[in-house]
This record gives C-alpha cells, sequence and structure tokens, in this order.
C-alpha cells in the first residue's frame, strides 16, 4: 500500500494536451475518483499511472519512488479495465492465479488465496468456466478478484461499471465500497459518471479538457463548487445557472436577475465590486428554491410561470419559466401546481453561489 | 512528500524518461529493426541475383554484379519465352474468367438463398479447395483422352479453372456474408429482378471480393505446371512455367542470363498483378456511406 | 484473410447479421448454381470417383492396358505396401511438410511477425514486400534460383566454403527445403500478423501488469490465444506443400535417384515415366488418405473453437 504522487504531469499529442499540468495526491488507502466528462484525460492519467502512455513532462511517484521508467509489470499495481481484458483461454481460476504463478508463489498459497477471494466476490461456482460464459457483472468481478490477489500497492479503476446495466451497477459500487472498507488499498477509480463519484469517493478530483477544476471531498465539491464547470458538472438535476447583472447600490453592489435585487457584502461584495464588467453568473440548486405564499416579501422572491412537471414520488421537478429563464426546482411534493400555473419561488440567496462569467471562477 | 535519492540519470528530465531509459529504449529499437531488416535482406538476395544475372551476359549461378545489357532478354524471346507466355495468359485468362463469373454467381445463391442441405454443401466445398489436385490428373487424363480433349489449350484451361472454383465460392460467399443486404432489397423494392440486381448492385459492391478472387485465380493458373503438363503436349501450347523447365533441361549447360531473363519476363505479369490489388486492396472498401438515407 | 483469420478472440462469438427473409427454396437458384456446380461435378467429383476405381486397376499410359484395362482388386496396393520407394516417398513427404512447411515457415512467419509488430514502419513495409515478393514468384522460378544456387558453382556453395560441392546432389532434401521456405513464409507471416493483431491489447496489458514478461506473455497469452490461427495455417500450409509438384520436379526430377521423390512426383513417376497410371493413381489416393488423416489431426484441435465461429 502506498500513497500516490502526480506532479506537473502533463501529456500532449502532436499540439493537443490531453493532460495539462496536473498535480494531485492520492493519500495511503484513500480511495480517490478521478471523474470528467468525455476527453477530460481522465483515462489518459490512469494509463500513465499504469505505465501504458509515457507523459510529456511531470513526475509520477508511486510510494517513495519516481516510477516513470519502471515497466508496468513492475509497478505493483493492479488494474480493472473497462472491458475486463481477461484471458480468454484460460479459466476463471486459470485467470485468478496467473499473476501469483507467474510470480512464483507456492501453489498451497495459490490455492487457498483464490478460493478465499473467489468466495469474497462470490464467484466460487465459477472457477472452472472461460470467460466467455460468463455475464458481465460476473467477469467484472473476476477482473476484480484478479486485481486483488494482486496485492497491489494501488488499485486503478477504468470505468469499471461502465459496461453494466442499471441495477448491477448499483449493486457494485455498494460492493466495491464494502470491499475497500474492507481491505483499504490505494485506489484511483476513474469515471464519467457524477453519481458513482459522489457516492463512492473519499475525494473526488473534477477533471475538464485535461485541466484539474476541483478536488475535494463529494460534500465540498456539492456546495462549494470552485467554478462554473463544477458547479454544473456535480448535483442532479442540474444547478441553476443565471446570469446576473453587477450595480451599483447605496451600501454594497447589488446583484440583479430574475427581478431581484440582492445586495452582496463584505469580502465578495468587494471582489464583485472590483470586476471590470458588470456582469457575473449567479448559481442556486433546484432544494435552493421553494414556493412560496404570493404575499411573502424579501429578497430572492420572484414568480414565474410552470411549463414542466415531473413527480417522482418522494418529491417534484418543477420547470419554472421565469423571465428568460427556465428553473428546474425541486419541490417536496406536488404542491398542487399545474402546467401553466402562477408559481411564486423564494430563493435561499444564503447558499447562492455568483461566480465570475468570463473565468468561471467563483467569487462567493 | 519526501525526495528520493535516485541517481542523475535516473531521474526524468523534463520529458519525462531518464536518459537511461531512453537510451535502453533506442538500443531495443536498434536490435529489433536490424534483426528484422536483416531477415528481409536473405529474402532479397535471391531476387536480387535473378535479376541481375537476367542483366549480365556472362551470368554465372553466384551474384556479381551485373554488366547491364538486354542480350539475355532477346535470347530468351528467341528461345520462344513469347510465345510461352502468351500460351500462359492464355490459359490463366480462360481459367480466371470461368472460375470468377461461376464461383460469383454459386458464391451470391449460397450467401443470400435458401439451399437445402446448404451447410453441407459448403462444407465439401471447403474441402475440395484442400484436395491435392494429384488425385485428379489421372482420371482427368483418362476422360479428356475418350472425348478428345487432350491437347487443347482450352479445356485445360477449363481445369485449371475448376481446381480454383472450390476455394473462390468459399471466399465469395463469405465476403457477401458480410454485405449488408439492405442496398439489393431496395433495389428489389424499386422493381429489379434478380439479375438486374446482381450485375447493378451487387457486383460493383463486392468487386474487392470478385478482384481478389480473381487474381488469386489467375496467378494460380499462371504458375501452372503439372496439369498443363500432362493435358497438353503440344509444343506450340507449352505455357512458360514448362518452357523455363524446358529451357533449363534442354541444354547440357545451364544458360544462366538468358534463364533468369526468362525467368523475370515470365514474373512480370504477376507481380504487376500483386502490387496492383495490394495497393487497391488497402485503398479500402466501405459500405458506410450507403446505408444511411 | 479475414475469412481465415477472423475467429474469436474475447471469448463471444461475432454477431451475426442474418436477416432470413426467404426461407422458401426458389427455383431459379438453381440456375445460378449450375455452371459452378457443372463445373465441380465433372471436372472434380466424378475424377474423383473415377480415380477410387483407377486406382485398383491395371490401367497403362501406353501399350495393351491403355484401352483394355481391368480391376486387378488389390493388386496394386499390395504393390504399393511392398514397395520400397513408396514407403521411402511418404517418409520423405512427411519430413518436407513437417521440416520445411510447419516447422520452419511457421516460426520463421511468427518470428517475422513478431519483429513486425515493434518495428519501424518503413522497415516493416519494406521487408515485408521482400517476403510476399517471394511468395509471388512463379514457382518454376523459386525452382530455378534454388537450383543455380546449389549448383557447384553456385552462391550456396560459394557461402558454405566449398565452391565445387554441388549441393544438390549431396544433401538435395534440405536444398530443396530450403527452397521451400524462402518460397512460403510469406502466407504465415501474413497470417499469424492479422493473427497477432486480433489479440486484444488490454489483455496484454493486464498480463504485463500482472508481472509477466514479454516470454512469459508471448507463451501464456498471446500464443495461446492466437492458437487457431496457428492451427489454421498449419493446416493450410500442410495441405499446399504436400500436393506440391513443381518446385521438387522442376529441381530434382525426384532425385538423385528417389531421394526427394515426395508422394506428388512419386505418383507422376510411376504414372507417365514408367507408364503405370493404375498405380499412379493408387499412389495419388494415398496421399490424399495422408492428408485426410492430418487434417483430421488439425480440425479437432481446432473444435472448440470452430464450434463457436460457425
Amino acid at each position: 500500500m502506498a500513497r500516490i504522487l502526480l506532479e506537473g504531469l502533463t501529456k500532449s499529442f502532436k499540439d493537443k494536451a490531453a493532460v495539462h499540468d496536473l498535480t494531485l495526491e492520492v493519500a495511503d488507502g484513500e480511495f480517490m475518483i478521478i471523474v470528467g466528462p468525455s476527453g477530460c484525460g481522465k483515462s489518459t492519467t490512469l494509463r500513465m499511472l499504469a505505465g501504458f502512455e509515457a507523459p510529456t513532462s511531470g513526475r509520477i511517484w508511486i510510494g517513495d519512488r519516481i516510477v516513470n521508467d519502471v515497466a508496468p509489470k513492475d509497478r505493483d499495481v493492479a488494474m480493472v479495465f473497462q472491458n475486463y481484458a481477461l484471458f480468454p483461454h484460460m479459466t476463471v481460476e486459470k485467470n485468478l492465479s496467473f499473476g501469483m504463478k507467474v510470480r512464483g508463489e507456492p501453489k498451497l498459497a495459490i490455492k487457498k488465496q483464490v478460493a478465499e477471494v473467489a468466495e469474497l466476490l462470490g464467484i466460487d461456482p465459477l472457477l472452472d468456466h472461460k470467460p466467455a460464459e460468463l455475464s458481465g457483472g460476473e467477469r467484472q468481478r473476476v477482473a476484480l478478484g484478479r486485481a486483488m490477489l494482486r496485492r497491489p500497492k494501488a488499485f486503478l479503476l477504468d470505468e469499471p461499471l461502465s459496461n453494466l446495466d442499471a441495477a448491477l451497477r448499483t449493486q457494485m459500487r455498494f460492493e466495491l465500497k464494502r470491499i475497500h472498507a474492507q481491505f483499504p488499498v490505494t485506489t484511483v477509480y476513474v469515471t464519467h459518471d457524477q453519481i458513482e463519484a459522489m457516492t463512492m469517493g473519499d475525494r473526488i478530483a473534477l477533471l475538464n479538457r485535461g485541466r484539474l477544476q476541483q478536488l475535494a471531498t463529494p460534500e465540498v465539491l456539492y456546495s462549494e463548487p470552485a467554478n462554473l464547470f463544477a458547479a454544473g458538472f456535480v448535483g442532479s438535476p442540474k444547478m441553476n445557472l443565471v446570469t446576473a447583472e453587477v450595480k451599483s447600490g447605496p451600501a454594497s453592489p447589488i446583484i440583479r436577475f430574475l427581478s431581484c435585487d440582492i445586495p452582496v457584502n463584505g469580502t465578495v461584495g468587494s471582489v464583485v465590486e472590483s470586476l471590470n464588467h458588470n456582469q457575473v453568473v449567479v448559481g442556486f440548486r433546484p432544494e435552493e428554491v421553494l414556493p412560496c405564499r404570493p404575499d411573502e416579501k424579501g429578497t430572492g422572491i420572484t414568480s414565474g410561470t410552470v411549463e414542466l412537471i415531473e413527480p417522482l414520488g418522494s418529491e417534484t421537478h418543477v420547470s419554472v419559466r421565469v423571465g428568460d429563464e427556465l428553473l428546474t426546482c425541486k419541490f417536496p411534493a406536488r404542491a398542487g401546481l399545474e402546467v401553466g400555473s402562477a408559481v411564486n419561488l423564494a430563493i435561499d440567496i444564503t447558499r447562492m453561489k455568483v461566480f465570475d462569467q468570463e473565468t468561471g471562477e467563483r467569487l462567493g | 512528500m519526501s525526495m528520493s535519492t535516485t541517481p542523475e540519470d535516473l531521474r526524468p528530465s523534463s520529458d519525462g524518461h531518464s536518459r537511461r531509459w531512453m537510451t535502453r529504449n533506442l538500443r531495443r529499437k536498434v536490435l529489433i529493426n536490424v534483426t528484422l531488416a536483416l531477415l528481409g535482406a536473405l529474402f532479397l538476395l535471391p531476387l536480387l541475383w535473378l535479376v541481375f544475372a537476367a542483366l549480365n551476359p556472362h551470368a554465372t549461378a553466384t551474384l556479381s554484379a551485373p554488366r547491364l545489357s538486354m542480350a539475355n532478354f532477346r535470347t530468351a524471346l528467341q528461345a520462344g519465352a513469347g510465345g510461352a507466355i502468351l500460351n500462359s495468359l492464355y490459359l490463366a485468362a480462360i481459367a480466371t474468367l470461368v472460375a470468377t463469373v461461376f464461383s460469383t454467381l454459386a458464391g451470391y445463391v449460397l450467401s443470400r438463398r435458401h439451399i437445402p442441405f446448404k451447410g453441407p454443401i459448403l462444407i465439401v466445398v471447403l474441402f475440395l479447395s484442400g484436395l491435392p489436385v494429384a488425385l485428379l490428373l489421372i482420371p482427368i487424363f483418362e476422360i479428356y483422352v475418350k472425348l478428345g480433349w487432350i491437347n487443347s489449350p482450352f479445356y485445360t484451361a477449363l481445369v485449371l479453372g475448376a481446381t480454383s472454383v472450390p476455394f473462390a465460392i468459399w471466399l465469395l460467399k463469405n465476403f457477401i456474408d458480410q454485405v449488408p443486404r439492405d442496398f439489393e432489397e431496395a433495389a428489389a423494392i424499386e422493381g429489379s429482378n434478380s439479375l438486374q440486381v446482381l450485375l447493378r448492385v451487387v457486383v460493383p459492391l463486392i468487386m474487392p471480393g470478385i478482384l481478389v478472387s480473381a487474381i488469386l485465380t489467375f496467378i494460380n493458373a499462371w504458375g501452372a505446371f503439372l496439369i498443363p503438363l500432362v493435358l497438353d503436349a503440344n509444343p506450340s501450347d507449352t505455357p512458360g512455367s514448362i518452357g523455363i523447365y524446358n529451357f533449363l533441361s534442354a541444354n547440357y549447360q545451364v544458360h544462366y542470363g538468358p534463364l533468369a531473363a526468362y525467368g523475370i519476363l515470365f514474373s512480370i505479369p504477376v507481380i504487376v498483378l500483386y502490387l496492383i490489388s495490394s495497393r487497391w486492396l488497402t485503398g479500402g472498401f466501405s459500405f458506410a456511406g450507403g446505408i444511411r438515407g | 484473410m479475414t475469412v481465415l483469420t477472423g475467429t474469436v478472440v474475447d471469448g463471444t462469438a461475432p454477431p451475426v447479421i442474418e436477416t432470413k427473409r426467404d426461407t422458401r427454396f426458389n427455383p431459379s437458384t438453381l440456375i445460378w448454381l449450375a455452371p459452378a456446380a457443372v463445373l465441380v461435378l465433372g471436372l472434380f467429383v466424378a475424377p474423383m470417383g473415377y480415380a477410387i476405381y483407377l486406382g485398383f486397376t491395371n490401367l497403362e499410359l501406353l501399350g495393351v492396358h491403355a484401352q483394355n484395362y481391368s480391376f486387378t482388386g488389390l493388386s496394386n496396393l499390395s504393390r504399393m505396401v511392398h514397395d520400397p520407394v513408396f514407403w521411402s516417398s511418404v517418409k520423405l513427404t512427411l519430413i518436407f511438410v513437417i521440416g520445411s512447411g510447419i516447422i520452419a515457415q511457421t516460426l520463421l512467419g511468427l518470428i517475422l511477425a513478431l519483429l513486425g509488430q515493434r518495428a519501424n514502419i518503413v522497415v516493416r513495409a519494406s521487408v515485408g514486400s521482400m517476403i510476399v515478393l517471394a511468395w509471388v514468384l512463379p514457382e518454376i522460378c523459386v525452382a530455378f534460383i534454388w537450383y543455380s544456387f546449389s549448383q557447384s558453382g553456385g552462391l550456396l556453395s560459394h557461402l558454405i566454403g566449398n565452391p565445387s560441392d554441388d549441393l544438390l546432389s549431396t544433401v538435395p532434401l534440405l536444398i530443396v527445403c530450403i527452397a521451400n521456405t524462402w518460397r512460403g513464409t510469406a502466407f504465415s507471416m501474413l497470417v499469424l500478423s492479422a493473427g497477432l493483431r486480433n489479440v486484444p491489447q488490454e489483455v496484454d496489458e493486464a498480463a504485463q501488469l500482472e508481472g509477466a514478461s514479454y516470454w512469459k506473455r508471448l507463451l501464456k497469452v498471446t500464443l495461446p490465444i492466437m492458437r487457431p490461427t496457428l492451427m489454421i495455417n498449419m493446416l493450410l500450409i500442410t495441405l499446399s506443400t504436400m500436393a506440391d509438384f513443381t518446385l521438387i520436379y522442376a529441381m530434382t526430377q525426384g532425385g538423385p535417384g528417389n531421394e526427394t521423390a515426395i508422394l506428388p512426383v512419386y505418383m507422376y513417376i510411376e504414372a507417365f515415366q514408367f507408364n503405370a497410371l493404375g498405380y499412379g493413381t493408387t499412389i495419388a489416393l494415398a496421399l490424399v488418405v495422408i492428408a485426410a488423416l492430418l487434417s483430421i489431426i488439425y480440425i479437432r484441435q481446432l473444435r472448440p473453437e470452430l464450434r463457436r465461429a460457425v
């Protein structure tokens, strides 16, 4: 078990950078998730960690040694590939014991450990079968078992759940977390699914176009996104992002949007004031918008027309048109609304976020 | 973050790999390429000799620098190379035409239509393509003698075509299997009958397969030796392959130069075909554009 | 080559794009099949049957029995079994096929494929075309080249330092084997290259992460995955080498003596030089039987993969 450190990692193809100056540390035993949309460089990063791609510059540490020049077979890491990469000509048992045999471990030990891991993962009845005869979920567990038997310094998982159906995916998320709790090996997990990231990670590294957007725990990523991209990527339904105008007010700058005028105080106020353009983006999550009585007053009150209602049982997603914008709101229940009816909304401005429209950085 | 004590040449330079790794990697690459090149040279040597010997009026059985003259070619032509090559052309052309047309028709229906016992038929066809032709030689000889078809280039060519048909059917059938039926169905809906569908829609699509089959058949028939040897004893019908053999064994001393020239003349058509086909085939054949819309 | 090497690798059967529309038998189909069927039946199947009969007759090329030949029961068979040249011929055929075909060509083809996989693209392309050129060259030319090389004063004798050595007389089988290997390696190289490309890169990477060295990966992962390709390759080499006439006949006519008389050559000699067409057919039948036996061995090796692919 070891910690992993990526220092200034860059990978360029021709003149395009797939990964740009990535610095990331994964603590010993931590379950780190690298998440981002397609093409953000997450798989490339993982492959550089494994040793199948050479970084253009930067250093990779596994434990306390630099492994840039160490061949994949000597890095002491295990990987679960997206397509499992099981040896098609070998039985499950041979697949599992392959690594240990290669490393010359004694037969009895191999047999015992293979049996243990197979039982842990529920694949012991499948030991004599070939990969072709297994279902997707079973194959994935064999791939996992093979990685576990490696007893590596770190686990690398490349979108392991993306080829499974939804029900199986949920089940496997739970199992992976359970296994990690039982065997806390340093893990780097790559996915494009933000739900997997949020539910499984100790910490999340959010990547976009090769650059690290934010590195934080799921809670922090959700409640304190560092920029527009992070705000929009995490959370379902997505955060409402509305352009707003900055005006000067008597005591402090005022941000105006959706016919609300919201004074901004303190440090945030001065930052907003010092912007050399007067447009910002305001963000608030669907659950931070609630219906209110028509006569309520206060900052952050606005009204609009209901366009779409999606009842999900325990909650209802309502799309409300306010002026030019379409807001997504999460209401606790049906709240007696119909499409086309008018509704009054109260936005929780204490949890509202302000972003610089040009840089995307969060201001407050 | 602890700084490990990595020696200077192992620490990564600004481009991701240490100097020691780079040299080791370079050495491995050089080794692989040099070995491959050496093996290639071994294969090249005999070919080189052939070319040099053909150009060298004083050619010997060892490799020597040519003194560049076309004299050998003239000698070869005088010895009948031209006629023999034309005979080869005739044999190969007829064989290829017959085999390709017949096999395309058969391959098409075997791929598209329902035929009773199709499975066993295909297996039989596959096995026939592996059958040693030597078995058929004597019986066909006897049959041809009885039919009076002996010593005829045409009927000899038929045999050459027939021996290529099983493999050609297998090749074409599998090739046509890969072609989506959508095109034919679209044409059928527009009212074309089967033959029109075949000619106007299918053949253009499977042209690469047809060409591969035709080229393989041609090359096979071009180099044929035993079958023409047995079935056609007419000296005027002698194809190039037998012509070279006769030339080789005719004189007491082997005339390396003219023989090499003869060999090269005889090889040129086949080599040209190979060059054309390999560039053509790697040009790709895709159906991608035609299906949607 | 996709026909032969598109075999299953990742353990799942290739999807069959099968839209069976018309399951009724359309009589017009017969017309389309007819030309090929007539040709195959007439010039393949019928002669095969005729051969099975002829092999047991005393048919001759010239003379009394050219016209009036009769069924002679098992006398040809008996003659063959007691014919030392026949048995020597069988042995030579097996040596020729196994030595220069299965072992030499497969090994060399594999080495070339493996090297080519990691070599510079220009080197790979140029070496590849030279090797394929050797294959495309008409067989008679190959025979001539190696005949010349192995004469006294030829290139080979120069190389081994004894220019006056007539290698074709001293080690004829070896020379013939070398010539055949030179000619045929291209096929193995192409087939095995394609087979190598079909090994999923991820599987090799997974093996690397398990700590396996290059050779271990080659022996335990790459080659086993390529087994069906290797088997098909060897089967095809066997069938074509076993039936080869031109190369050996043109170089040695089966000689000196009968030292290089593999079965097809021996058949020709008996039939057309010694007049015994019937007996020659018997030899040809023996050749086919041996070929069939060897094929069965290969097919058994392939059976699990075949069931999935076909």
